[in-house]
């Protein structure tokens, strides 16, 4: 009996010292690393998603470190975002960032809810960056207290994307497209529509990103300047991208998709003549090469009523950040010699990821001003850094997903059929009380 | 002799004791402790790290949440539309499968109950393009020329709660089939030779004589399948996320919104947790009290 238990103790004993000893395992991985830190060769991990862009950017920026720095270990890994976000929500939630990588591409809308949810998580770039040398509407969320604390990466620049040919069998030309605001765009949809039988574009219901761009488009969010006060209830500007919206889904020119498949399928089948969208979908774009040459990106259609509105936009767009671990130096001199100011990286990225950054002496470079075949030989690059410059600055505040979430009722409500004013003000209490 | 007898028993029992003290300081660790940590968490408020204690706000922002209600309501349609339905199919299924002149049972068995070992990921992510507006269903449909237009299934407020609850309809019956089936094989059959040899017919036999005794597996399976639909998450995440507009959203789609799209509030996610405990406590006590047993 007593050999059994004994036995049984020391089983008990064996698990939990293994349990222990994995854990240190760990801990002395992070010391080697510090150790390793002096000596220069300091393994950095990078976090991102989407490899035929993000990981593929990050990966020409470590090859080009690499080339100069040749004991730099740098590792890229792949996650989808939604698990970075777990992943990063649970680990700095825990208060050990330990398991974490120390660089972590975080989209802009989010970027201000981990800055100030997390304080002290996120490394401080200093000096590693001239902010001055990025586009301005990237500055407000990649920083947080006047401190800069993201490298600005893609820019998320919307454009119009257009199928010139099925705009020329309803007897219009690229021309007639350019710089047109909504309401003109709903017309020409309506004649594409009748002349050709396709949709004019394709929107999955529960994403507003559409809102979204019409009302950065006019400098407007849906947070006050603050970032934290909700801006739903007569917020003008808001109204008429509702209005436009409503009249866009209600004019039947729109295919509706629900899900992102579903959303590429319907312009690479050729069953939308347009796509307005980020400038990061052009890879998409030109995955159907059969569609080559029938396609032209025309400025982004501004609201027709708002004063402040632009043909430029913004939608998504992400930044690089620094977690303030062990390896931290090594991962900011890493991000400051590269996507903080190398303009010859930024080249390879335009013309071998398709990226448009917003460092802006890139622009200058000359892949910025090659002519694209696909769009039928315009220079879409150059177009995309142009309308970058003209992004109007909001402050995205932390609630872009919760505040969108109540809008997306609201809006079935309004196309239901009730009343803007009051769908706007039911979603400003719901806000009120969500966010506090 | 009787202390020597005394201290045997005591022995006994401390090798019982040490028999399960790892199981129980594991469920202790694993299940108490993060238990009540979650308990504290709930009382608690501020965004990410930033947390501190604030007594009931957060039950109070609870009882004033329109998206929450929107999340009960949702899930409480399912509960009421799904649960009975799959019970009655399940029950159907396992008396037909259980007759005694079938032939090919254990085929039969085996691919109703096959769903059930499909991942709750996998089989969602199926679900969301066999619906999808261009998806199979939809092209079977035209092709058949039952429909004209293809319906949105997963777009539309009403079809997408439709399509939810067929799929958990799909994976979830021939988990509870089992359960009947056993409970079948346990019924004599010579109370049914008695009931035909008095002359009652099938459906007489099944409501006289099967579904009396079947009531505590009845019971069972409604209280598990309430638990799981107030749970639901897999498939409404894989297949819908929630919409279009809330319309399928599970409370346990909120908290996980809560905790990891919006700006992460753990405090008040842990709140919500605990009113689904609430609930799946009140539901269960209520079905053992209509149900009757006493046992």
């Amino acid at each position: 009996m007593k050999k059994k238990a004994t036995a049984l103790l020391l089983a008990g004993f064996m698990l939990l010292a293994t349990a222990c000893s994995s854990n240190s395992n760990t801990d002395n991985q992070a010391n080697t690393g510090t150790e390793g830190n002096t000596t220069g060769s300091q393994k950095i991990t990078v976090w991102a998603w989407d490899k035929n862009f993000n990981i593929a950017a990050m990966n020409l920026a470590k090859d080009a470190y690499v080339a100069k720095n040749p004991d730099a270990q740098i590792e890229v890994v792949e996650y989808a975002q939604d698990d970075i976000i777990q992943k990063l929500n649970t680990g700095l939630n825990s208060g050990s960032a330990s398991g974490l990588p120390n660089i972590v591409l975080i989209e802009d809308y989010r970027a201000q809810s981990f800055l100030q949810t997390y304080p002290d998580a996120f490394q401080e770039l200093g000096d590693a960056i001239k902010t001055s040398d990025f586009a301005e509407y990237k500055l407000g969320p990649t920083s947080f207290g006047g401190k800069q604390y993201g490298v600005p990466f893609d820019s998320g620049v919307v454009g119009l994307y257009v199928r010139t040919d099925y705009l020329q069998e309803a007897g219009y030309t690229v021309d007639d497209l350019q710089d047109i605001d909504w309401q003109q765009y709903i017309e020409i949809g309506k004649a594409v529509k009748a002349k050709t039988g396709k949709d004019m574009l394709t929107q999955d219901p529960n994403d507003l990103g559409l809102i979204r761009m019409m009302i950065q488009s006019a400098g407007s969010w849906y947070l006050k300047e603050d970032g934290t006060t909700p801006d739903l209830k007569d917020n003008a500007v808001l109204k008429e991208a509702f209005e436009s919206y409503k009249e866009l889904m209600n004019a039947d020119i729109v295919k509706v998709n629900s899900d992102w498949s579903s959303f590429l399928a319907g312009f690479n089948s050729g069953d939308v003549a347009s796509v307005p969208t980020g400038n990061w979908i052009t890879p998409s774009v030109k995955a159907s090469a059969d569609q080559s040459g029938k396609w032209a990106v025309v400025p982004f259609p501004k609201l027709k009523n708002a004063a402040n509105s632009v043909h430029a936009s913004n939608l998504g767009g992400s930044s690089w950040y620094v977690l303030n671990n062990d390896g931290k130096e090594a991962a900011v001199k890493f991000l400051g010699a590269t996507l903080g100011s190398d303009v010859a990286l930024y080249q390879k990225l335009v013309t071998d990821v398709g990226v448009v950054g917003t460092y802006k002496p890139a622009a200058e470079g000359e892949a910025y001003g090659a002519a694209d075949e696909f769009f039928g030989g315009q220079k879409v690059i150059a177009d995309f850094a142009k309308w970058t410059a003209e992004i109007p600055n909001v402050n995205y505040g932390l609630h872009t997903y919760a505040i969108e979430d109540i809008l997306k009722v609201e809006m079935q409500n309004f196309l239901n059929g009730t009343e803007l004013d009051k769908a706007l003000s039911d979603a400003q209490s719901q806000a009120e009380s969500q966010i506090q | 002799m009787r202390a020597v007898n005394h201290t045997i028993r005591n022995r006994a029992k401390l090798t019982g004791w040490l028999f399960i003290a790892g199981a129980v300081l594991m469920i202790c660790l694993f299940y108490f402790y993060p238990m009540i940590q979650a308990l504290l968490l709930s009382f608690k408020t501020g965004a990410g790290a930033n947390l501190h204690f604030d007594g009931l706000a957060n039950y109070k922002r609870l009882l004033s949440d329109k998206t929450f209600f929107t999340a009960v309501k949702n899930t409480f349609l399912f509960l009421i539309v799904q649960v009975p339905v799959m019970i009655v199919f399940a029950m159907m299924i396992s008396v037909l499968l259980n007759d005694s002149k079938l032939r090919f049972k254990g085929f039969f068995r085996t691919a109703i109950f096959l769903p059930c070992v499909t991942s709750l990921v996998a089989y969602s992510v199926v679900f969301k393009y066999l619906f999808g507006n261009d998806g199979l269903i939809n092209l079977a449909l035209m092709n058949l020329h039952i429909l004209s237009e293809p319906i949105q299934w997963i777009s539309d407020p009403f079809w997408a709660k439709v399509t939810i609850i067929i799929a958990i309809t799909w994976r979830w019956t021939g988990y509870n089939m089992i359960f009947f089936l056993s409970s079948l094989q346990n019924i004599d059959s010579s109370i049914y030779e008695a009931a035909r040899i008095d002359g009652a017919s099938g459906p007489r036999q099944f409501f006289s004589i099967t579904v009396p005794l079947l009531k505590p597996i009845i019971l069972f399976t409604s209280i598990t399948s309430t638990i799981g639909t107030l749970q639901l998450f897999d498939e409404i995440m894989n297949i819908t996320k929630g919409g279009p507009g809330n319309a399928t959203l599970s409370i346990s789609q909120y908290i996980y919104n809560l905790s990891f799209k919006y700006t992460p509030d753990f405090g008040y996610a842990a709140t919500v947790s605990y009113s689904i405990v609430i609930m799946i406590i009140v539901l269960a006590f209520l079905q053992i009290k209509l149900a009757g047993d006493d046992k």
